[in-house]
């Protein structure tokens, strides 16, 4: 089934509505043939009412699904060549692993397919276990059969609806690797739900956060990760310090002021609704990684042309190849450090005064006319419906 | 600083018994139910197996001889009413299992909010006796009444005629009128386990059957149909045991060419009061249906009944 040429996965303008409930906003997007694709955002965001219009599972309100360039939108499931790995994975309860990996096979009037799911098995390196039933697997072994039973039929795209939520944490990590290999492997296009963005970053060479209905940006992860365009990804994605801030002087480097403070951001790092004229406002952004704690005493020490706040550690805690600070400062309450423990410097404990500094290159803008918790834990932002 | 006591070895640590109480409480809870069945089904059977290979009259009296003849005599005399009662309880079944089916599918998965009141509908005829309802169908089957009439125009009752079902232009007191009376009484028994099984299925297990390119026909085939197979199995017994026992649709919606194994044993035991031979009736009844359905469920090849 699959095709080499044109196989690319088009949305336009596809909508979904329930009722009065909008899951899914007018939405364009494509997936280029062959690459891995995650759909990135919290529970409700229509990140799965997404997926399932393009398995046929669920009718869109308005738009059209392409394959390469055929128009699938008004044929059912199981006249379109894509297949779905399951959330939960809705494997055949009777039927055994080699009828379950064979089921889309016979389907399409396959007599001999025991090569075939013997190479898949392979594949999902779960070669003795042929004869199982569901329940007689783990839950690792069973995610690895949805995938074998998906991927059998070679469909021009195969929808990954978080096949990995049900799995601890260690197995989640292993599963994320192999699926990875597979694709690789396979060459198909694999289009992923998520909304774990750590897998999403690991897994996906193009991932689009979406939030409330809407995609808010669309990228390669280092891209979304480094130059986030909204405060909802910039939080979503990792974790963001925002500091509120005004322009200063504008040109290809900006400065800017912060309760005092001056700070300076490369013009290239600023979203495009961001002003950046002098006397705007904008939100400055730094990842916590990117910040280096100074004792208030090597103050002198910092080297020129760094962006530089002081605060006091309001809270620490050891996570083992770091430690993550909470520092208080004037100029923002709660800023996030992560320090990797190389040197560990004995006097930063809370309540010590120290000098955050970053390079200025690290830093990015944002437009200040957005809320800035939108996308952290518990936000309104992250259910937002209209 | 925290530091970690030193564990005894194992061997040194007394093993803590599980309390005598705790181990009697399955037998405890078994108790009722044992007691019950003692009384009431395990001491009457071997009243019964006594009964059935006895001889003597009511006016002497009974005597256990071990007159097994009793069995083939009345398996001779009345085989027919067998053949009967395996014929029109096999076909109420099937008639069941059709009407039945797709009701409780679509109790299952169609319903929706529906779903409690259609399966409240399901049981309401239990609200009123068996017999009445029974009774009711002699009105409704009643000669010359509205469905023999519209039956009758359509031309149907030609055709069921033909067939032997009917008889001329008449319902009631044929073959007919007890297996529509048989289906109606043990439809609930069907729907129930069938509607439990069904509702049991992971609706996802539908829409993966369609993503692997099943059409809904397929999906039903292969999937739905066989996982609600312990329904269709318990539903079947629940049908199938009691209508081939049973009398009182035969006895009211029937005539004497109509009559079952059931009816005959009824006035064994209270008209001609040939007690020997009502029971072995009864005993040959209970192994007839214990051998079909040890075979049928072998063949079905159901691990878990509903």
């Amino acid at each position: 089934m699959t095709d080499t040429s044109g196989g690319d996965v088009r949305l336009t303008g596809i909508s979904k509505t329930y009722g009065s409930f909008t899951a899914v906003h007018p939405l364009e997007l494509t997936v280029p043939q062959g690459s891995f694709f995650a759909l990135l955002g919290a529970s409700g965001c229509g990140k799965t009412t997404t997926l399932r219009m393009i398995a046929g599972l669920e009718d869109p309100t308005t738009g059209t699904v392409f394959l390469g360039d055929k128009d699938v939108t008004d044929l059912p499931p199981y006249k379109r060549p894509v297949n779905t790995v399951f959330q939960s994975y809705a494997l055949f309860p009777h039927l055994n692993v080699t009828e379950n990996i064979a089921f889309g096979l016979r389907r399409r009037g396959i007599k001999s397919v025991k090569k075939q799911v013997d190479d898949m098995l392979e594949l999902v390196q779960l070669g003795d276990f042929a004869h199982r039933k569901p329940h007689q697997l783990s839950g690792g072994q069973q995610q690895r059969v949805a995938v074998a039973r998906a991927l059998i039929n070679h469909p021009q795209v195969l929808l990954l609806d978080e096949p990995l939520g049900a799995l601890d944490l260690k197995l989640r990590r292993q599963m994320q690797l192999e699926l990875k290999r597979i694709q690789t492997e396979v060459g198909i296009t694999f289009i992923h739900v998520t909304h774990d963005q750590e897998e999403a970053m690991t897994m996906a060479d193009t991932v689009a956060v979406m939030n409330g209905g809407r995609v808010e940006q669309l990228g390669a992860p280092a891209d979304l990760y480094e130059n986030p365009n909204t405060t909802f990804v910039a939080n979503f994605l990792g974790t963001s310090n925002l500091i509120e801030a005004e322009v200063l002087e504008a040109g290809s480097d900006i400065t800017v002021t912060a309760s005092g403070a001056k700070l300076h951001l490369p013009a290239g790092r600023c979203s495009t609704s961001t002003p950046t004229r002098s006397g705007g406002k904008l939100l400055v952004g730094v990842r916590p990684e990117k910040i280096s704690l100074a004792h208030a005493d090597d103050a002198a020490k910092i080297p020129e042309g760094r962006n530089r706040i002081t605060g006091r550690i309001a809270d620490s805690s050891f996570i083992g190849v770091s430690t993550q600070y909470v520092i208080d400062s004037p100029v923002c309450p709660e800023l996030e450090v992560y320090a990797q423990n190389i040197e560990r410097d004995a006097r930063l404990v809370p309540g010590a005064e120290v000098v955050l500094h970053w390079n200025p290159e690290h830093t990015f803008g944002l437009d200040a006319a957005q809320s800035m918790l939108a996308g952290t834990v518990g936000s309104a932002g992250t259910e937002e419906a209209a | 600083m925290t530091t970690l006591a030193e564990t005894p070895p194992a061997a040194e640590l007394p093993l803590r018994k599980p309390l005598l109480r705790r181990k009697l409480v399955p037998y405890w809870l078994l108790l009722p139910g044992i007691i019950w069945l003692l009384i009431f089904f395990a001491l009457p059977m071997v009243y019964q197996a006594s009964t059935s290979v006895q001889t003597g009259s009511l006016e002497k009296g009974f005597q256990v001889t071990w007159h097994f003849q009793t069995y083939w005599d009345a398996f001779k005399e009345y085989y027919p009413q067998f053949i009967r009662s395996l014929l029109y309880a096999g076909t109420a079944t099937v008639l069941c299992l059709i009407l039945g089916y797709p009701l409780a599918y679509l109790i299952a998965f169609k319903a929706g909010r529906w779903r409690n009141v259609v399966l409240i509908l399901v049981i309401a005829p239990f609200f009123t006796s068996f017999l009445i309802r029974t009774l009711a169908w002699k009105t409704i089957l009643a000669d010359g009444g509205p469905v023999v009439h519209v039956l009758n125009t359509l031309h149907v009752l030609d055709v069921t005629s033909w067939l032997g079902w009917t008889e001329g232009s008449r319902v009631l007191a044929t073959p007919m009128a007890v297996v529509c009376g048989l289906t109606y009484n043990f439809l609930p028994f069907m729907i129930l386990p069938l509607y439990t099984s069904l509702e049991r299925i992971d609706g996802r297990l539908h829409e993966a059957a369609g993503d692997l390119y099943a059409t809904p026909a397929t999906t039903f085939r292969k999937v739905t149909f066989p996982l609600s197979m312990p329904g269709v199995v318990s539903g079947t017994l629940l049908t199938f045991i009691p209508a081939s026992g049973d009398y009182v649709n035969a006895e009211l919606l029937g005539s004497t060419d109509q009559k079952m194994v059931g009816n005959v044993i009824q006035s064994q035991f209270l008209r001609v009061l040939d007690y020997p031979t009502a029971a072995a009736l009864s005993f040959i009844l209970m192994a007839i249906v214990l051998v079909m359905v040890t075979v049928y469920i072998r063949r079905a090849g159901t691990e878990d009944l509903v």
